[in-house]
């Protein structure tokens, strides 16, 4: 690896070094001037991430940052430079650069454009001229218009939608990237860890649309200052707050309410926003005909909040954080469960050329089980998982040819396996509780996007990231049948076990054309926390475990190659990406496993390897009557883990080879619209029994190899109509219906597929599909004043 | 409700959860085709401390779908070695081999289950399996409580008086109502191990439930209530356990992948040898 290493920063010092650096085409020798600035909504003064500069004259340009900033250093001179978004109007400026400049732009919605005057500018072509490769930034606007189970609108929902990802289950807000498994989706709000994205069992997400900004997807060329996790980056950014005016969204639908409140404290200073939602599926369970299900308590709510306050032109804080909770309660049973994060950061400017940010994060995910108190049985069970975060980001724009990024973090993790006791003095359980375990997560990295020349951009950085378990703790040795022999007691604060791994990720675009081009990128991704999870759909007890002296860190490395096309005008853009990723040290169960309340759980586990390979197409129509995106992904996916199916590779279980998804929108008028999306994908792999025995009166099915089977194929047709109000002048009032149809011809999908007796003729045993969902019709009202 | 030991209470409630909150879920019987796996020895042999002819069975698998009792395997020489003693059992009707009625197990002793079929199945004519008996643990009392508010007709719990030993011991409870033996199946007994009560005196823990609901469960104030109960090994808790999972409501929530259940019977036989102490604890149903 060192080798690696001094090449790596030799490239870096010779991109940056002025002395050596890559001779720009029109250098004078002099002194170079840097135009920096923010580009914003103009209606609401929120920044904009990803929006793009392009310097014409030099035929270079970047793009803004996730707090909307930019930077670029340039020769002195005459020079017209374009600003651009996604669904907004592109701005012109003709600049003459004789000084440093800050210049901040704001930019304007089309929709917000059409009422004035008409400039029609270049559509973005970020997708064909940026090195980074298999990554998908989803637009807000574009998930609303995603018909959603019961009308609830959800990004998890749509991300399932994108090529490569699967959805665990139906219904289920667990995904699986590339092969992987949910837990290796490293998924970010405010750059937050969120352990658990779940509501209610999966079938909602704990996003708020009306609170979100950005959502990311890094399906495997993840950035270097990202690790920690295998598959991929979910990075997902609240709002800031309207910087301009007060204003309020909100929605009431079959199952839920949600309202959403920013505005300015201090005109373009200072903004927040609070959203809230609740679910009253409750409501609706005394319709049920089952007994034990109308007395059944079950809602969700969250809260998201954030506040900035820009303290000058250098320095910005923002505070922000969600809460979230299940509840669930009936006569035999009672469970709570939720994620809470929070996050303070200060972006900071060094010069103009230098940007950072600094942040402090705290995450948590916890649940509770329990049964009602006044019996002998009476029991509460509490688990949970947190980490406090420091880190520190830089980016230097050293000249327009040289990005360079470098920074550092420290994760303390708290794992709290579980506590469990009796309640009530009639119980008879004793306390049980499951020693806490502790460790500290370092990530260090330095990487440079360069533009080598008008053809060839690449992107080439280095995560060098740490783990290490902190006691006190006692560390079970085990023998070659991964039973516990004896055990090591580490004292509190020492440091009894170090892991650490190079990471380099590398990317390259060679662009063909101004529509075309190819791009290539490699990755290493090392992931040192791990759930332990054995259910195919996700489960709300999640329970996390860390690297340790038993458990290696998972590694993975993905190769990825792709060409991209944009036909139209740059209006319809077309991809294919194949991708060979090998995970090693991958972690199953063994047979049976014991995962819950187990101090031994490192037993259960399983270790092996992996690999996943693929192909993904994508055609892509942002604009127009008609827009909305078709994919196809071919994989697969196998695991060969020695005590796991004898040895023999076996299907990952969520490997479903052929996926398609079809979203389209169609809009008659500026006020009606009609949305449709149809999935299909290949069953989920399973387990089925291939003979029976009769043990104890009982039908004990034999399985066949793991996962030999499949379930039926999965598809679903999703409907909704959106009509808006009319837009009525001088009122703010903006409302907008929504009629929703999920699963339009209810087609059964089998969720599970259990093995029973006959009651009468109990020696007949037959298989029992069960299915979720039929036809779910719902209705929502939006509103935004 | 209904409930076990602490971690199979989880279990039962996490089932529950899932039924419960699926509560838009549907069941529909389906035609699915399914391979057939090879055939298999399956042993079921228990030994207790009872006076009485004890029972060694011995079937195949079949296809998942044979709706048949399971075929029976004759003509094979069953033996069973205490370390001191060797009897040979005697085929009794089909594929059922017995001891003498004068037979009883010893604690403390391991017993060796020797198998020799006439031909071989699965590759193997040689079968044999072993399992320590081991000793026993008398309940002090029992009773019974009615819990009306418990499914829709109420159940009957048996709660249990005794003092746990400090070692992690295992225990099995079966259920008799008038002398009727109501567990009649693997899948109705109810075991547990004493992570959450290990060395205290068990003051009235359930272990077993009568679903009033049930006709053969249903209870009469003046009925006489039975516990057996017996200390089983780790390795025979966990064959029933995952006997009980296996053959249990699976969903994609909180089930694992299923698995084969993992038995004591050497050569890819499937089944268990069991060898365990019993004792016997009544009470009279109050109203």
């Amino acid at each position: 690896m060192k080798p690696l290493l001094i090449l790596f920063f030799t490239l870096i010092l010779l991109a940056t070094n002025p002395l050596h650096a890559l001779p720009d085409p029109d250098e004078t020798g002099g002194k170079r001037f840097t135009i920096s600035g923010n580009i914003k909504d103009k209606q609401t003064g929120e920044e904009l991430i990803g929006a793009t500069i392009y310097i014409r004259e030099i035929k270079t340009g970047t793009t803004t940052n996730v707090y909307g900033f930019y930077s670029i250093s340039l020769n002195p001179g005459q020079y017209n430079i374009l600003y651009s978004f996604v669904g907004y109007a592109s701005v012109e400026k003709s600049i003459e650069l004789k000084e440093n400049q800050t210049l901040n732009i704001d930019l304007q919605t089309r929709e917000q454009q059409l009422k004035e005057v008409v400039i029609t500018g270049e559509r973005p072509d970020e997708n064909i001229r940026k090195p980074e490769m298999s990554v998908i930034k989803m637009d807000i606007k574009s998930i609303n218009k995603i018909p959603a189970l019961m009308g609830e609108v959800d990004i998890i929902k749509a991300i399932q939608m994108l090529p490569g990802v699967q959805s665990t289950s139906e219904g289920s807000s667990g995904f699986s990237v590339r092969g992987g498994s949910p837990d290796q989706n490293l998924i970010l709000l405010d750059e937050a860890i969120v352990y658990n994205a779940s509501h209610l069992l999966g079938f909602f997400s704990v996003f708020n649309n009306d609170a979100i900004k950005d959502v990311t997807l890094y399906k495997g060329d993840i950035p270097a200052s990202s690790g920690g996790r295998l598959s991929s980056l979910l990075d997902i950014r609240m709002k800031d707050g309207n910087q301009k005016n007060f204003s309020a969204a909100g929605g009431i639908s079959t199952i839920s309410s949600r309202l959403t409140l920013e505005g300015p404290l201090d005109k373009d200073r200072t903004s927040f926003l609070v959203a809230g939602r609740r679910t009253y599926v409750d409501l609706f369970l005394p319709f049920a005909k089952n007994k034990d299900i109308r007395d059944n308590i079950l809602y969700f709510y969250d809260f998201n909040a954030k506040i900035n306050h820009r303290v000058n032109d250098r320095n910005r804080i923002f505070l922000s954080g969600y809460f979230g909770r299940d509840i669930f309660s009936n006569d035999f049973a009672r469970m709570s469960l939720g994620n809470q994060t929070g996050t303070f950061r200060w972006n900071h400017l060094f010069s103009q050329k230098l940007f950072s940010n600094f942040t402090l994060i705290h995450s948590m995910y916890d649940y509770q089980l329990g049964t009602p108190e006044g019996n002998a049985n009476s029991f509460l069970w509490k688990s949970k998982m947190q980490n406090q975060s420091v880190k520190g980001d830089f980016t230097w724009y050293a000249n327009p040819n040289n990005t360079i990024r470098f920074g550092a973090a420290a994760i303390v993790h708290t794992f709290d396996p579980g506590i469990a006791k009796g309640t009530g003095d009639e119980s008879l359980f004793t306390e049980y509780k499951l020693p806490l375990n502790y460790a500290i997560e370092y990530g260090l990295y330095l990487s440079n996007e360069q533009k080598v020349n008008d053809k060839l951009l690449i992107k080439y950085g280095v995560r060098l990231s740490a783990f290490q378990n902190i006691g006190r703790a006692t560390v079970y040795n085990y023998d070659k049948d991964y039973n516990a022999i004896d055990s090591t007691i580490y004292s509190k604060g020492e440091i009894f076990n170090t892991w650490h791994a190079l990471e380099p990720r590398l990317g390259a675009n060679y662009m063909i054309s101004t529509t075309q081009s190819v791009k290539a990128s490699y990755s290493r991704t090392v992931q040192y926390v791990h759930l332990a999870q054995n259910s195919t759909a996700g489960t709300p007890l999640d329970l996390w475990f860390p690297s340790s002296p038993n458990v290696k860190p998972q590694k993975a490395d993905q190769f990825a190659i792709g060409y991209f096309k944009n036909l139209k005008d740059n209006t319809i853009e077309t991809s294919a990406e194949v991708y060979y990723k090998l995970m090693y040290d991958v972690i199953d169960f063994k047979d049976n496993a014991e995962l819950l309340l187990n101090p031994k759980l490192e037993g259960e586990l399983r270790i092996g390897k992996g690999r996943s390979y693929g192909l993904e197409l994508m055609v892509k129509k942002n604009n127009g009557k008609l827009n909305g995106w078709i994919s196809y992904t071919w994989s697969a996916t196998r695991r060969k883990i020695e005590g796991i199916n004898n040895g023999q590779s076996y299907r990952a279980p969520y490997e479903k080879p052929h996926n398609i998804s079809v979203i389209l929108n169609y809009e008659f008028t500026e006020r009606s619209s009609l949305s449709a999306n149809w999935v299909y994908a290949t069953g989920a792999p399973v387990t089925f029994p291939t003979g029976r025995a009769v043990i104890g009166n009982v039908i004990v099915p034999i399985y066949s190899d793991r996962n030999a089977y499949r379930l039926p194929d999965y598809h679903r047709l999703d409907l909704s109509y959106t009509l808006k109000e009319k837009n009525k002048k001088n009122r703010k009032w903006q409302g907008e219906w929504n009629f929703s149809v999920y699963n339009a011809y209810g087609r059964k999908n089998a969720w599970a597929i259990n093995f029973t007796q006959e009651q009468d003729n109990p020696l007949t045993t037959y298989a029992e599909k069960t299915y979720l969902f039929s036809i779910i019709p719902a209705i929502t009202y939006n509103f935004k004043f | 409700m209904k409930s076990k030991n602490l971690y199979n209470t989880i279990r039962h409630l996490l089932v529950l959860i899932a039924v419960s909150v699926s509560a838009f879920s549907c069941t529909e019987r389906i035609d699915i085709d399914l391979d057939e796996g090879f055939t298999r020895l399956v042993v079921d042999g228990i030994i207790t401390t009872d006076t009485m002819a004890h029972t060694v069975k011995l079937t195949t698998t079949s296809s998942y779908f044979y709706a048949e009792a399971a075929p029976t395997v004759s003509g094979a020489i069953v033996t069973l070695n205490d370390g001191e003693t060797e009897t040979t059992l005697t085929e009794t009707g089909p594929g059922v081999y017995q001891t003498a009625p004068d037979f009883y197990g010893i604690p403390g002793r391991t017993y060796k289950l020797n198998i020799n079929l006439a031909s071989p199945i699965g590759g193997f004519s040689n079968y044999s399996a072993e399992s320590l008996m081991n000793p026993g643990l008398t309940l002090d009392s029992i009773n019974s409580v009615f819990h009306e508010d418990w499914g829709s007709d109420g159940f009957y719990e048996l709660k249990c008086y005794a003092l746990d030993p400090p070692t992690t011991d295992f225990y099995m409870f079966k259920v008799y109502k008038n002398g009727t033996l109501l567990s009649d199946s693997l899948n109705k007994v109810f075991i547990t191990d004493d992570r959450f009560y290990n060395g205290n005196y068990t003051n009235g823990i359930g272990v077993g439930y009568l679903n009033q609901s049930k006709t053969n469960e249903k209870v009469i104030p003046g009925d006489q209530l039975t516990i057996e109960s017996a200390r089983i090994t780790e390795s025979y808790y966990q064959f029933v356990t995952q006997l009980q999972i296996q053959s249990g409501f699976q969903t994609p929530l909180f089930s694992g992948p299923p698995a084969n259940i993992s038995g004591n019977i050497s050569n890819g036989a499937i089944g268990f040898f069991a060898a365990y102490p019993v004792t016997y604890s009544n009470t009279i149903a109050q109203p």
